[in-house]
C-alpha cells in the first residue's frame, strides 16, 4: 500500500498505473512574465487528476499548455517538455488538430454552438472522420449517452443547444468533447457556474468517464477536488508545491503552504 | 498556526479546543474526586462526582453540536478537520471516564457499609493516583501540542494494568482469608476495573491526539499487561 513520492513529483500508485502525460521541467511565459516555473509530474492514465491553487497560480495555464491552446494567442511560449505516451507535444512537428483530437477540453462557461444539440456533436466529428448519416446519428446518440444527457434531449435534438439549461449546455460540450475519441480530458473549472444539482451530474459523469480517460480537471472548489480526483497538485505563484494522493492533500499534506491554502488560512 | 481568513472559524475551532480541555479538567477533578471518596468513605463528595457527569455530558453534547454545525459550514481540511472528528472521538471518551468515575463514587456507600478495614484500599489508592496523572496529562499534552509527550503518555498506561493485576490477586486473598470480606472486595473489585477502563479511554484519547497534531497514527499495537484473565487466585 506504500505510495511513495520521489522527488520528480511522481506517485507511484498502487497498481503502477502507465503514465499518461509526463511534464518535464516546463517553462510557460506570458511575454516577459514567467507563468509556469520548472514544473515536472506524471499524470496516471484513466484516472482523475485535480489542480487546485489561488487564482494566478498557474493551473489553468498548464491546462492549456496540454493541448497547446496558448498558441491562438501572440506571446505566449512554453519551454519544455509534454509527453503524451512518451511523445513530446511542444514538438513542432505536432500535428495540433490531431493533438486537439487527442486532448479534449471542456471550460468554465458552457460553449455551445449557435446550432441544433445534434449539429453540435456533429460537427466535432464531421471534421475528422467521414461516416455515414446512420453511423452519425449512433455516434451522437452514444456521446449523448455518455455525457448522461440523452435521456433529457433525445425527443429534441433538433432545437438549439442554446436552449438548454446551464448544466445541461455543460453536458453538450463533454458530451461534444467525447463525441471525437479523446484519451484525455481536460476540464477547465467545469462546474463552477452551475448549480449543486447540475454539479452533482458532472461529478457522477467525471467519476464514469474516469474508467475509459484520463482526466484533469482544473477546481476552485476544493471538496470537489477532494471528491472527485485521485490525485491533487498544489500550485501556487507558477510553482508546483505539493503533488500526491488526493486523501493525502486533505488530511495532512506535506507542505505548510499547502495546508494554509486548503484551511483557508493563505494571505 | 496563522490565522483563518475568516475568523469566525478560529473563534469556533477555539470554542471545541475549550469544551475538550474543560471536559478534560472535569474528568480529572471526577476522576479523584471519585478516589478520594472511596477511600475516605466520603459520601458527600461522592454525590458531587454523581452530579458531576451531568455537567460532563451536557459539555459533550454542546461539543457534538458544535462540531456537525462547523463541518456543515466551513467544510474543514487538513489539520481542521483532524481537529474537529478528533474532538468528537476525545469527546466521547472523556465522557466514558465520567460515567466510570461516577460508578466508582456510587459504589462508595456500598462500601463504606460494610465496614471496609483501610488496608483493603491501599493498593488502589496507589492505582487510582497512576489513573489521575495519565487523565490529567493527556489534557495538557493535548494543549501543549506535545505529540511526542502523548506518545509516551499512552505506552504509560501499561503500569496501570500491572498496578490493577497485583490489585485483583490481593483482593482475592482478602476474599479467601475472610468471607466477610467479599462484599466489599466486590465492589473495590469493580472499581479497579473502572480504574483500569479508564486508563484505557486515556490511551484513546492519546491516540487521537497524536493524530490531529501529527496527522499520522501511532502504530496499532501497544504493549498490554492485563493479565487478570489469565490469573487464578494463589492457593
Amino acid at each position: 500500500m506504500s505510495q511513495m513520492l520521489s522527488p520528480d513529483m511522481t506517485i507511484a500508485t498502487e497498481a503502477a498505473a502507465k503514465v499518461k502525460i509526463e511534464v518535464k521541467n516546463l517553462n510557460f511565459y506570458y511575454g516577459q512574465s514567467k507563468a509556469l516555473k520548472d514544473i515536472t509530474l506524471s499524470l496516471p492514465e484513466r484516472s482523475v487528476t485535480a489542480f487546485i491553487g489561488p487564482s494566478g497560480c498557474g493551473k489553468s495555464t498548464l491546462l492549456r499548455v496540454f493541448n497547446r491552446i496558448y498558441e491562438l494567442y501572440p506571446k505566449q511560449t512554453a519551454e519544455g517538455q509534454v509527453l503524451l505516451d512518451g511523445q513530446n507535444v511542444l514538438d513542432r512537428s505536432q500535428d495540433l488538430n490531431l493533438l486537439r483530437t487527442k486532448i479534449g477540453m471542456v471550460f468554465q462557461k458552457p460553449t455551445p454552438f449557435p446550432m441544433s444539440i445534434y449539429e453540435n456533436i456533429a460537427f466535432g466529428v464531421r471534421l475528422y472522420e467521414k461516416i455515414s448519416k446512420a453511423e452519425m446519428d449512433g455516434r451522437v446518440e452514444q456521446a449523448l449517452k455518455r455525457a448522461a444527457l440523452w435521456n433529457e434531449v433525445k425527443d429534441k435534438l433538433n432545437a438549439s443547444g442554446l436552449s438548454l439549461s446551464g448544466g445541461q449546455q455543460q453536458r453538450l460540450c463533454i458530451a461534444r468533447t467525447v463525441a471525437v475519441k479523446p484519451e484525455v480530458i481536460l476540464l477547465d473549472e467545469p462546474a463552477s457556474a452551475l448549480d449543486p444539482l447540475s454539479t452533482a451530474k458532472i461529478e457522477e459523469l467525471i467519476d464514469e468517464l474516469q474508467a475509459d480517460y484520463t482526466i484533469v480537471i482544473v477546481t476552485h472548489n476544493m471538496q470537489q477536488a477532494a471528491r472527485v480526483s485521485k490525485q491533487t497538485a498544489f500550485m501556487y505563484l507558477g510553482e508546483l508545491v505539493e503533488f500526491d494522493k488526493t486523501e493525502k492533500i486533505f488530511t495532512s499534506p506535506r507542505e505548510k503552504r499547502t495546508q494554509d491554502y486548503i484551511t483557508g488560512r493563505f494571505g | 498556526m496563522a490565522e483563518h481568513t475568516v475568523a469566525a472559524f478560529d473563534e469556533e475551532l477555539g470554542q471545541i479546543s475549550r469544551l475538550i480541555s474543560d471536559m478534560g479538567d472535569l474528568a480529572g477533578s471526577m476522576v479523584g474526586g471519585a478516589t478520594k471518596a472511596l477511600l475516605n468513605s466520603d459520601n458527600a463528595l461522592a454525590q458531587r462526582v454523581v452530579s458531576d457527569d451531568a455537567i460532563m455530558d451536557a459539555r459533550q453534547r454542546e461539543l457534538d453540536d458544535r462540531a456537525i454545525t462547523l463541518i456543515a459550514k466551513r467544510q474543514p481540511m487538513a489539520d481542521d478537520l483532524r481537529h474537529v472528528v478528533g474532538s468528537i472521538r476525545m469527546a466521547g471518551d472523556l465522557e466514558r471516564i465520567g460515567d466510570l468515575a461516577k460508578n466508582i463514587a456510587k459504589r462508595v456507600g456500598t462500601v463504606g457499609l460494610s465496614a471496609t478495614p483501610r488496608d483493603l484500599s491501599h493498593s488502589i489508592d496507589a492505582m487510582a493516583q497512576l489513573v489521575l496523572i495519565q487523565v490529567q496529562g493527556v489534557v495538557e499534552e493535548y494543549a501543549a501540542g506535545d505529540a511526542a509527550a502523548l506518545a509516551k503518555l499512552r505506552n504509560d498506561d501499561e503500569r496501570i494494568d500491572v498496578k490493577y493485576t497485583s490489585v485483583f490477586r490481593e483482593l482475592l486473598t482478602y476474599m479467601m482469608e475472610d468471607p466477610r470480606n467479599i462484599t466489599a472486595c466486590t465492589h473495590l473489585l469493580f472499581c479497579a476495573k473502572n480504574l483500569e477502563r479508564i486508563g484505557d479511554h486515556v490511551t484513546n484519547i492519546a491516540e487521537n491526539a497524536y493524530y490531529v497534531l501529527t496527522g499520522t497514527q501511532l502504530p496499532a499495537n501497544r504493549p498490554k499487561q492485563d493479565e487478570t484473565a489469565m490469573s487464578a487466585p494463589a492457593a
